[in-house]
């Protein structure tokens, strides 16, 4: 066989192995008929001539399968335009490109040393061999495709099955291939050809910056590259149980880094205020990925009875709190609503409240009015003491309670006070009249006092305020 | 009634016509609670000696049945049951925020009540005066200054201060600086209203004529681990001139390794020249939020204003130190307890005919076991001892949480005897409550409990207290945003409201 049949053998067989998976094979046996044909062109004329079919006339097999010589088929050639595949592999160009080297139908088509009329789909790595690519096909450099392929998008023929079922690169393997040093770094390298195999919706399934990305917006839209599925994985970083306390400084320091997988509506799912990390992260609308979606939790540091001791935190850092909580979540509790049923407090706490109010578990008037809420709701309930002479009765466990309430006075002032009025006390703690009983104990400045506002001691001293 | 009625009308439609008109977008929340309660007071009664009987210990009671105390002057006093008092309470907040005003940074915020009392009277606490505004300003933020005007709520180691005035924060983010100063006329503690709302006065006591006058500054310096605040606040009377109060105030957040916090602070009043209350506490959550621990320390001085006499009378601080732990030792349950011991400082008091307490405890454990992701079991008990009273008591509920309704059945049983009321109860609690969100702008909660009171006296005052109260609720979202957003983002409709199951 002479060289330029030999190409023309390997010109011909191409296109009918260029097919990719689950595509139909022809029912052509080339060896039953390797002493029939003694060129390859002499059927596959469309190898070696532009514009001439690749496909032998149905009648030249006629001439032998007449039903008397052989029996009849009804084979028909295959429609060139029907062929479902990427490769922008030209058999005419290839020939008039290769018409003085050596290369024949064969050298692609045929193993070496095969017998005639072998024809074998060529495999690609026949090809990068001739075009100096030293690498497994699938390892070959992104600048290499084009030589071969078509990109995704300009492929109109190949199906979403198809598609599916390209072959995964090794590249595409390694454990961090999906982050930013992986995919990232390699779409954005000199000669990258992502579109080969992908188009910009497959980069839509994850990439909520989408419209940001250069490397995605070069992509063309094509919904076929949805085929290939992506799933959006948290990165390592996001493991670390400590992460979500630490993520904003992280966020604060390249936000850019957290706008690949997620929108503002990520730091809204937990944060109340459109900070100004959410500002720098992208809206949710078309054309970007939902992202990843994240479900609001307590942090650690919030544990069961937090409500009780969160005053520090709030008052030392509020900006803080209001990365998450909005003002009214705290009017919520500190302007308490008149007909709510529960909330800072558990269920049934209006019978357990006398405990808890006598020695300030928490601090009552952070949230009460003790005048407005204690003293108006004992006043309907009958348990008031209007002023005037002091009347035995309520406390009457003990008999001389009010002979001996001192100690209870001092250490609960406050619980008397939603009960009784300074005329209760005046009765006896006074300096006009009475009994004339010093309450002044432990602790008290009169000269301080004095200074500071002397009005409260004319109550019990009238203009007559001693100055020690 | 009719006032609060045509003054929630009022808000929404003002606030949600301004809010069209002139800004580029706003969020309403309106929310609206309706409680029916009926309940039993005591009523003051006084007979002569003459006309008691003697009782089986040999005590002298009412010939119907009350054990009375009687005085020198002839008479006897005791509280007769008093009548049945039906309260329904109804309030609406309206939580309205307008944005986009032209002016980038400009915000207008308010959060307005209005509040009533359904029954005949006003008997309900904190349903007067009947329209209420929380918080209500305008605000300019830029980078490193932000000024509030209106009346808006400073948050300070002293509480939630409300005033009527202006506010000014200047900030160094790069540094962690922050320093801010306000002053405005004062509104009075834990409420909306000033101290000369009558509201606040229902045993017409003295107050001061005027509004008070707030002011205060603080700086801040926060760092990854350390935050620090220190604060300065005075209020004055003008129609004297004379203190309200003038205290100081330091908190800070240390956070020297992964999973520690250290919180603390001190106040110190100036103008009665004490310390007043202090706390500090150590707290661990390791990193997978399995186990939570934290012991502190604290020391309590209540703080009275100076226009009234209570803080000459020297009321004395406890001290108080505490622990908590909160632990899932398997993914479904988790456990949690806490206890606090507290004593007072020495009153100086000779009290030889009364016995007071001078110390207490509390201390409560609690579990919740997640079923399924729909069923979750819940219980605790809880106990405390102290001055004035005592309680302790075992409560659970058993919750059913679907995607958009929640339905709990809880129950409660308490034993509270008081220190100086011969008045031991115990009590059983039962109810349900069910909160459904049919859309994403609507919520709906609804509450029954009833409460069964046994009272162990051995006189007629032992009479029933026996209760249902139904309560239920409507919020509804308003405003700009994505049509099933409610115009809140995602955090804000997520949020767990206080009470919900």
């Amino acid at each position: 066989m002479t060289a330029r049949s030999g190409l023309l053998l390997v010109l011909c067989l191409v296109p009918s192995s260029a097919r990719l998976a689950g595509q139909e094979r022809q029912g052509f046996d080339h060896q039953k008929h390797a002493k029939v044909f003694a060129s390859c062109t002499a059927c596959h004329v469309g190898a070696v001539t532009a514009g001439a079919s690749m496909w032998p006339d149905p009648v030249s097999c006629a001439a032998c399968h007449d039903g008397t010589i052989q029996k009849r088929v009804t084979w028909q050639p295959r429609s060139r335009e029907g062929t479902r595949t990427n490769l922008r592999f030209d058999h005419s160009k290839h020939a008039t490109a290769l018409r003085d080297k050596v290369v024949g139908c064969t050298t692609c088509h045929a193993g070496q040393g095969a017998p005639w009329m072998t024809a074998e789909a060529p495999r690609a790595e026949r090809c990068l061999d001739c075009h100096g690519v030293r690498v497994a096909h699938l390892a070959a450099p992104d600048t290499a495709c084009a030589t071969c392929h078509l990109p995704l998008v300009r492929a109109q023929r190949l199906t979403i099955e198809d598609v599916a079922s390209f072959p995964k690169p090794p590249s595409h393997e390694q454990p961090d291939y999906a982050a930013v040093q992986g995919h990232g770094r390699a779409s954005q390298a000199t000669g990258a050809n992502c579109a080969m195999c992908h188009a910009r919706d497959f980069c839509l399934q994850c990439h909520v910056d989408a419209p940001e990305r250069p490397s995605i917006q070069t992509l063309a839209p094509d919904s076929r590259s949805l085929a290939i599925r992506a799933t959006l994985r948290p990165p390592a970083s996001h493991d670390d149980p400590a992460f979500l306390l630490g993520h904003g400084g992280s966020a604060k320091a390249a936000p850019e880094r957290c706008s690949a997988c997620h929108t503002r509506e990520s730091c809204l799912s937990c944060h109340s205020a459109t900070t100004r990390v959410a500002a720098r992260l992208p809206a949710a609308g078309p054309g970007r990925s939902t992202g990843a979606v994240v479900s609001r939790r307590r942090p650690p540091s919030h544990g069961a009875n937090y409500a009780e001791r969160h005053a520090a935190a709030a008052a030392t850092a509020a900006a803080t709190c209001a990365g998450c909580h909005a003002r009214s979540d705290c009017l919520e509790c500190h302007r308490p609503d008149a007909a709510r049923a529960a909330g800072y407090h558990p269920r049934g706490f209006l019978a357990r409240h006398p405990a808890a109010a006598y020695s300030r578990q928490t601090n009552c008037s952070d949230c009460h009015n003790t005048a407005g809420f204690c003293t108006t709701c004992h006043a309907s309930a009958g348990l008031v003491s209007r002023g005037g002479q002091l009347r035995s009765g309520y406390h009457d466990f003990t008999i001389f309670f009010s002979a001996g309430h001192g100690q209870a006075a001092r250490q609960s002032l406050e619980t008397c006070v939603g009960c009784h009025v300074e005329k209760d006390c005046l009765t006896c703690h006074s300096a006009l009249g009475g009994r004339h009983i010093n309450p002044h104990g432990p602790g008290f400045d009169p000269s301080r006092e004095i200074k500071k506002n002397p009005q409260m001691c004319t109550a019990c001293h009238g203009t007559a305020i001693p100055t020690q | 009634m009719s006032a609060a009625r045509v003054g929630a009308l009022w808000v929404l439609l003002v606030a949600t016509g301004v809010a069209r008109c002139l800004s580029q977008d706003y969020r309403l929340r309106v929310d609206t609670r309706v409680q029916a309660v009926a309940y039993r007071g005591v009523s003051f009664d006084s007979i002569p000696v003459g006309d008691t009987v003697a009782g089986p210990g040999g005590g002298l009671f009412t010939p119907d049945g009350y054990a009375v105390a009687c005085n020198p002057n002839g008479f006897c006093t005791f509280y007769r049951a008093g009548g049945i008092v039906h309260a329904a309470p109804v309030t609406t907040t309206a939580d309205l925020t307008v944005w986009g005003l032209g002016v980038p940074g400009l915000s207008v915020r308010a959060i307005g009540r209005a509040t009533g009392d359904l029954s005949s009277g006003d008997n309900w606490a904190g349903t007067t005066s009947h329209l209420q505004l929380l918080e209500g300003y305008a605000q300019y933020a830029a980078d490193w200054w932000t000024a509030q005007l209106g009346r808006q709520t400073v948050e300070t180691r002293f509480g939630l201060s409300g005033f009527d005035g202006a506010r000014v924060t200047l900030r160094d983010w790069h540094r962690g600086l922050e320093a801010s100063g306000y002053a405005g006329w004062g509104l009075w503690q834990g409420s909306a209203l000033p101290v000369t709302s009558p509201a606040l006065n229902p045993l017409d006591e003295f107050r001061p004529p005027e509004r008070t006058i707030l002011a205060g500054a603080g700086g801040a310096w926060t760092t990854s681990r350390l935050d620090l605040r220190v604060i300065y606040q005075r209020e004055v009377d003008p129609s004297t001139d004379y203190f309200v109060s003038e205290r100081a105030g330091v908190d800070a957040v240390v956070r020297p390794y992964r999973g520690v916090i250290l919180t603390g602070g001190a106040d110190y009043d100036i103008a009665q020249g004490w310390w007043g209350s202090a706390e500090a506490r150590l707290a661990y959550t390791v990193p997978t939020g399995r186990l939570s621990t934290s012991a502190g320390v604290r020391g309590y001085r209540p703080h009275f204003d100076l226009w009234t006499i209570w803080g000459a009378f020297s009321p004395v601080p406890y001290t108080a130190i505490d622990g908590t732990l909160d632990f899932r030792p398997v993914p479904k349950l988790q456990v949690r307890t806490q206890g606090e011991h507290y004593s007072y400082a020495n009153s100086e008091t000779a009290t030889p005919l009364v016995s007071v307490e001078s110390s207490g405890w509390r201390f409560s454990w609690g579990a919740t076991y997640t079923l399924t992701k729909a069923w979750a079991v819940d219980g605790g008990y809880h106990a405390e001892f102290g001055p004035g009273a005592s309680s302790r008591g075992f409560e659970g509920g058993v919750t059913y949480a679907a995607r958009n309704l929640s339905i709990t059945a809880h129950g409660a049983t308490l034993d509270r005897p008081l220190e100086f009321r011969f008045d031991e109860a115990s009590l059983n609690l039962f109810g349900l409550t069910a909160d459904y969100r049919p859309m994403s702008r609507l919520r709906v909660q609804l509450d029954a409990t009833r409460y069964a009171e046994d009272r162990k006296r051995p006189d007629a005052g032992a009479f029933s207290w026996d209760q249902l109260r139904v309560s239920s609720r409507v919020v509804l979202f308003f405003g700009g945003g994505s049509a099933d957003g409610g115009g809140l983002p995602p955090a804000v409709r997520a949020m767990p409201e206080r009470g919900s199951p």
